[in-house]
């Protein structure tokens, strides 16, 4: 590339990055280790469903456990509700999203329901990770996608230098491999002389 | 002091300016008076940064808290180990610890180089110093730790208790030795491709500031884990927190350049992708700064949003335009004559580990920033947390380990069938017997169960390795095998080393594995009370509550449980886990309560006890977890450590450690047939 193509070429990127929308900019509320930013009177919304009829626990407490690590604790800590409710003595927002737990698990939600009730209050965040559909798929597909075409090249690549490499001679049958001692005697001497 | 150290600041800006400005100047006009001029321009930066650091140092340990930063982070009770260490416990100390270590090593690297490479050293010290020049600039305008109050606080707030911690006193300055040695390579590519001598040169010097900065990095992060686990009491040691993988990022691009160096080294090939992976790991390194500086991604590290992260998404822009200029510019020059004689060879093997190391690095950057892309795209707000990172990066690795294994067993240039069954009879053999056996052990856990067959193989193929040269030296010289094994290392120490940095990881993976087999309860108990839970080997546990005590020491009060504990009816001791409130010297609370972990580890697994919360007089919520295999997460750590040190240690014949790092297969004639030799 030319001195000048480049010159070019970065006005371009300019503004493409100019572009992109200015949400980026836009910071997220940041957590300190002054532990967590927010109180359940700022972050906290109930999640509550009426029981279903006749109504029996729709699941063990393991199962439920299991459930809390799949949903965010939304005190700014970046951990799942049980570790957070677990682990945090000043959190008040995972132990008050862990009574809404166990309130529809009474009522009997399944863990899908319970879910997506969670996501219809708070939002996808509420999720540990994204659901696998929609644009969330990218997230997900996108470094087996880098990861293929990484590998495309590469081997490209490979066979290009391959196609350089003058063609071998096919080896006199009267050749014979060498023993291992030989081998070992050979790979010591070459190491010797670097 | 203090005045001097404040003032030292200014004047380390003003000589690191003269610095970059006569350096440049020196190497364009050809005047060595100006190379001299610019180098002891750096040297009398580094005295002046030294100054400087001894002044927060003794504001620090006088307890200067007309200074904002002394009062922001220590008091007049914090223990003065850890009022020593805050020099790095806050964002304009660290800022000035990552100034006097650049000033460190750039001081090294001049020395060291004031006879060798002198058409690049212009560049190189031109380079260093402008690093310095941001570091120092965004220090004096941006966050100065020698900035005043405008009143002079009875105490200090203190220092964060969860960064009173061993492992957080030595964690940072390991990761900023590692951040920072990223820098020294990246200044020889910068010259290299500014003097178009792009040839092994620049190479030979940087590989071992490449390994420094790995081996540091590779420190940092393992006593990070480790202050993640006893420190944070979440009960694990990794958890993708964004500046978790800022750290990862350089590590891993790293990792790949010290494999795909050896291929330029040998075979003259990847010269581009060599000088891309050497400003990558550099870049990354900034970039894992301007995460935890700029609050532009939530994290449990971020410092409090600050005006500094523009400062290095600025200086992160120009870093990435500048390079990518120069490296546009000389593609011509980057291009070697590559000839691959064999798809199956050492070299496309360590292609394909590259690639493999990128990849996982895309992912977890991909992963770190999909929440603002997502944001961006959609307008909404996605958590992007362990799940995630797990489901991409577990085959990921998993292909990693895997070829950690095939790799070493492939020849240079060509691997014949013959060598490929010699090389790979054994150690495929014992892969599939450990599958095997993980499966009648009931591993059915497919992660786990690849995870330990992949180990086995590496493990195997290490040991063939080590057997196979331990007796080509017992059949060369007639020692015995014992003798030969430490001078088989010693006089091939970038090889051998190698391989225990290899085993380093498969240790490391085989514990992750062992997070199949995690578990963890909920507890109520008061004081007498007891609750059997039953672990991933079936051993039932009895956890019986003590009581709640509560009591002051040095800086906190108190709140701890212990917990009699017995397995299958056998003692096994107290488990004490405590609630922290750290207090000022007038006794008012500085900080929210936080967690020490009981923990009673072995090989086997820790048991991991914490204090969740009190209720009442005596009653009291824990959450007991049983993690298998923790320790071995610490040990594959310390082996990649000596083996990072056996592969950087100086050779005692430095002659021919010199002949031996410039070997070079040479091409050989058409139709010549060279015996299947594995070398490194």
């Amino acid at each position: 590339m030319k001195r000048r193509e480049f010159l070019l070429a970065v006005p371009a990127l300019g503004l493409g990055a100019a572009m992109f929308p200015r949400r980026l900019a836009g910071a997220q509320a940041v957590q300190t280790f002054n532990g967590p930013m927010a109180d359940a009177n700022e972050v906290y919304r109930p999640v509550t469903l009426a029981a279903k009829p006749g109504a029996q626990a729709s699941m063990s407490d393991a199962q439920r456990d299991d459930l809390e690590h799949k949903l965010h604790c939304q005190c700014g800590c970046n951990l799942d509700v049980y570790t957070c409710r677990t682990t945090d003595f000043a959190c008040s927002v995972s132990p008050a999203m862990h009574a809404d737990v166990m309130g529809l698990v009474s009522g009997g939600y399944g863990a899908e329901e319970i879910l997506a009730a969670f996501k219809s209050v708070y939002g996808e965040k509420v999720l540990m990770a994204p659901g696998k559909s929609g644009f969330n798929l990218v997230g997900y597909t996108m470094p087996f996608v880098a990861l293929a075409v990484g590998a495309a090249m590469v081997t490209a690549l490979l066979k290009r230098w391959k196609s350089r490499a003058p063609v071998a001679v096919t080896t006199p049958s009267s050749y014979t491999d060498a023993s291992e001692g030989e081998l070992a005697a050979l790979d010591a001497a070459v190491r010797r002389d670097g | 002091m203090i005045l001097v150290g404040e003032l030292s600041l200014w004047v380390a800006l003003l000589m690191a300016t003269w610095g970059a400005t006569v350096s440049f100047a020196g190497g364009q006009l050809r005047r060595a008076d100006l190379v001299e001029s610019g180098e002891r321009a750096l040297y009398a930066t580094l005295a002046m940064v030294i100054l400087a650091s001894l002044g927060l140092w003794t504001a620090l340990l006088t307890h200067d808290f007309s200074i904002k930063y002394v009062a922001s982070f220590t008091s007049a009770n914090l223990p003065k180990v850890y009022t020593i260490t805050a020099f790095w416990g806050g964002q304009s100390g660290s800022l000035l610890f990552w100034a006097l270590i650049l000033s460190i090593y750039t001081a090294i690297t001049l020395w060291t180089n004031r006879t060798r490479n002198r058409e690049l050293m212009p560049y190189v010290a031109g380079t260093l110093a402008l690093i310095l020049i941001f570091f120092l600039a965004t220090i004096c305008l941006g966050s100065n730790p020698f900035e005043r109050l405008d009143f002079i606080p009875a105490d200090g707030r203190g220092l964060n208790p969860q960064l009173q911690n061993p492992g957080m006193a030595i964690h940072p300055p390991n990761l900023y030795l590692g951040y920072v040695g990223t820098s020294i390579p990246f200044a020889f590519a910068i010259a290299a491709l500014l003097t178009r001598r792009l040839d092994a040169e620049w190479l030979a010097a940087v590989r071992r500031w490449a390994l420094l900065a790995w081996f540091f990095n590779t420190v940092g992060i393992v006593l990070g884990m480790w202050w993640a686990y006893v420190e944070l009491g979440w009960g694990g040691y990794w958890a993708w927190d964004p500046v978790e993988n800022a750290s990862l990022l350089p590590w891993l691009v790293n990792t790949a350049f010290l494999h795909s160096i050896m291929v330029q080294e040998k075979r003259g090939m990847l010269r581009k992708w060599n000088v891309t992976l050497v400003v990558s790991a550099f870049l990354l390194s900034i970039f894992g700064t301007f995460i935890t500086r700029s609050g532009v991604i939530s994290s449990v590290h971020s410092f409090a949003q600050s005006p500094v992260g523009k400062w290095f998404a600025a200086f992160l822009i120009v870093s990435i335009v500048v390079t990518a200029y120069l490296v546009s510019t000389r593609l011509h020059d980057l291009r070697s004559n590559a000839e691959l004689e064999s798809m199956v060879s050492r070299e496309a093997a360590f292609l394909y580990n590259n690639l493999i190391l990128v990849g996982i690095a895309f992912s977890v950057l991909w992963g770190t920033l999909f929440p603002i892309i997502s944001e961006a795209v959609r307008g909404n707000k996605i958590t992007v947390g362990p799940p995630f990172f797990n489901t991409v990066n577990i085959p990921l690795g998993l292909l990693l380990l895997l070829l950690t294994g095939i790799g070493p067993l492939i020849a240079w240039r060509r691997a014949s069938i013959a060598n490929l069954k010699r090389q790979f009879l054994t150690p495929v053999a014992v892969a599939a017997t450990a599958g095997i056996l993980c499966l009648a052990l009931g591993v059915h856990n497919l992660a786990a169960l690849l995870s330990y067959s992949f180990g086995a193989l590496v493990v195997a193929t290490i040991v063939q390795e080590f057997y196979k040269g331990i007796n080509a030296r017992h059949k060369m010289y007639g020692e015995s095998r014992i003798v030969a094994f430490p001078r088989l290392i010693a006089r091939n120490r970038r090889r051998y080393g190698g391989y225990i940095v290899h085993l380093g990881v498969v240790v490391v993976f085989a514990a992750f594995a062992g997070l199949a087999f995690k578990r963890e309860f909920d507890l109520t108990l008061s004081a007498g009370d007891s609750k059997v839970v039953t672990d991933a080997w079936g051993h039932r546990w009895t956890f019986l509550s003590q009581g709640i005590s509560r009591y002051n020491v040095l800086n906190r009060e108190v709140t701890a449980i212990a917990l009699d504990v017995t397995r299958d009816g056998k003692s096994e001791g107290v488990i004490t886990s405590e609630k922290r409130q750290h207090v000022d010297s007038r006794g008012a609370p500085t900080f929210e309560p936080s967690t020490e972990v009981g923990i009673k580890g072995s090989f086997k697994q820790d048991v991991y006890v914490v204090l969740a919360g009190v209720r009442g007089a005596d009653g009291a919520e824990i959450r007991v977890t049983f993690n298998p295999l923790v320790r071995w997460v610490w040990l594959g750590g310390a082996l990649m450590a000596i083996g990072g040190l056996v592969v950087m240690w100086p050779a005692a014949d430095r002659q021919r450690a010199q002949a031996g790092y410039a070997a070079v297969l040479k091409p050989r004639p058409v139709g010549e047939r060279v015996p299947d030799l594995v070398g490194a």
